[in-house]
Formats: C-alpha cells, sequence, structure tokens
C-alpha cells in the first residue's frame, strides 16, 4: 500500500506542479491545492498510463481520498 | 475536417499533414501576438545571435498543433484541455514542416484524448508536443 501511495507522490506533484507536495491516504480534492477537475482528469489520466490500468466514471465517483485510490488501484493491480 | 467519434479511436491512431511555413503567416503572428521581438524581425539581429536568419516564430509553428487536433485527430469533436511543447530546433521561413500527432492514451471515463505529437524539418525535430483533448460529441 505504501509503495503505491510513494509511487503515486511524483505524479501528484508533477500533475499539480507542487514539488513539495506531499500526499496521504487522507488527502483529496478538498485539501490539496489546485486540486481541480480538469486536474482530476489529468491525474486520472496520468495514473492509468504510469500502472497500466483502467478506471470506469462509477468507480472514481466512490473515491472520497487519496486512500480510496489506492485501494481501487490495490484491486486493479493484483486483478491483472 | 475528420468527426471521429469515441468508438471509432483507438491508441496509435495517427495522422500527418506538411506545411510550408510563408513570411504571411510571420506578418499575420506578429499582428496576432504583438511579439516585436527581434530575433523575429531582423535578420541582422537574428545573425548576430547566431541564427542563419529571422526564427520563425516558436508560437506560430505550435498554431499547427491547433490544426492537427482540432482538424484531423480527433477533428470535428475536439475540445482542447492542454498542452504541453518543447522547442527543440529553430524553423525558418520557406520551411516545410510536417505535424504528426498519436493517440498514446484513451481515458474512457472521462472521454479524454491523450496524444504525442511532433513538428518536423525532414530529420529534425522543431518541437514535441503532449496534447489533452476532449471529445465533445453530442
Amino acid at each position: 500500500m505504501s509503495d503505491i501511495l510513494a509511487e503515486l507522490q511524483p505524479i501528484f506533484r508533477d500533475v499539480l506542479d507542487d514539488p513539495a507536495l506531499q500526499i496521504t491516504r487522507q488527502s483529496s480534492a478538498a485539501t490539496v491545492a489546485n486540486w481541480d477537475s480538469l486536474a482530476h482528469i489529468n491525474l486520472v489520466s496520468a495514473i492509468e498510463q504510469e500502472f497500466h490500468i483502467r478506471f470506469s466514471l462509477s468507480e472514481l465517483a466512490e473515491l472520497k481520498n487519496v486512500g480510496d485510490m489506492i485501494d481501487l488501484m490495490e484491486q486493479k493491480l493484483a486483478a491483472k | 475536417m475528420n468527426a471521429y467519434r469515441w468508438s471509432e479511436l483507438h491508441t496509435g491512431l495517427a495522422h500527418s499533414f506538411s506545411v510550408q511555413l510563408t513570411p504571411a503567416m510571420m506578418q499575420d503572428f506578429l499582428h496576432l501576438s504583438g511579439d516585436t521581438n527581434p530575433l523575429h524581425l531582423d535578420a541582422t539581429f537574428a545573425k548576430a545571435a547566431g541564427f542563419p536568419d529571422v526564427v520563425a516564430y516558436g508560437m506560430l509553428t505550435s498554431a499547427l498543433y491547433s490544426r492537427m487536433v482540432g482538424v484531423y485527430l480527433p477533428g470535428r469533436f475536439c475540445l482542447l484541455h492542454g498542452i504541453q511543447v518543447d522547442f527543440s530546433n529553430p524553423a525558418y521561413v520557406g520551411d516545410w514542416l510536417t505535424v504528426k500527432g498519436e493517440i498514446a492514451h484513451l481515458n474512457d471515463a472521462f472521454r479524454r484524448i491523450e496524444i504525442k505529437a511532433s513538428i518536423e524539418k525532414g530529420e529534425q525535430v522543431i518541437s514535441k508536443a503532449k496534447i489533452r483533448v476532449g471529445l465533445n460529441e453530442r
């Protein structure tokens, strides 16, 4: 789990243009600066490409924070 | 003009077209942008800076990326979300430029297309771009 969080750090820093950003499982669009709707699309697309997984809109709608995203990613990566 | 629908798109789908840079394009871009930097207008200045002639505006050549996505890939239903351009070499009036674009990733959830694109002069790369577009088909 922590490995995925570590791998997500550079993606979030790059997409949100904040080299000092430290995301946690509790991070969300409400707590992280510049995480707007367009940035959200960029994040999802970047994660899909980096991890070679795909998300559906319904799956994404259920996510409340980075921790939820990591849990979903673990499910998808385990199923590969 | 192409009019790709989401179901018709796939990774690797590619288009290209060629354009010759003309003095009229430089004049039009000068008036449009207001960029009066002598590197683009004064051959003496450009040569003193180490270039053989005035350098074409980077954003003029990059305007061709707009044509790539708006006309070719995906065409009619394109909605530009973002573009990242890196310039590798200068271009000059009279150059024939080939603009290439290829779908690198499709995000089904948000119907977002990521395109890897380049502008080339023969074997030389003028610029590379990552272009993000949505598909506004209704």
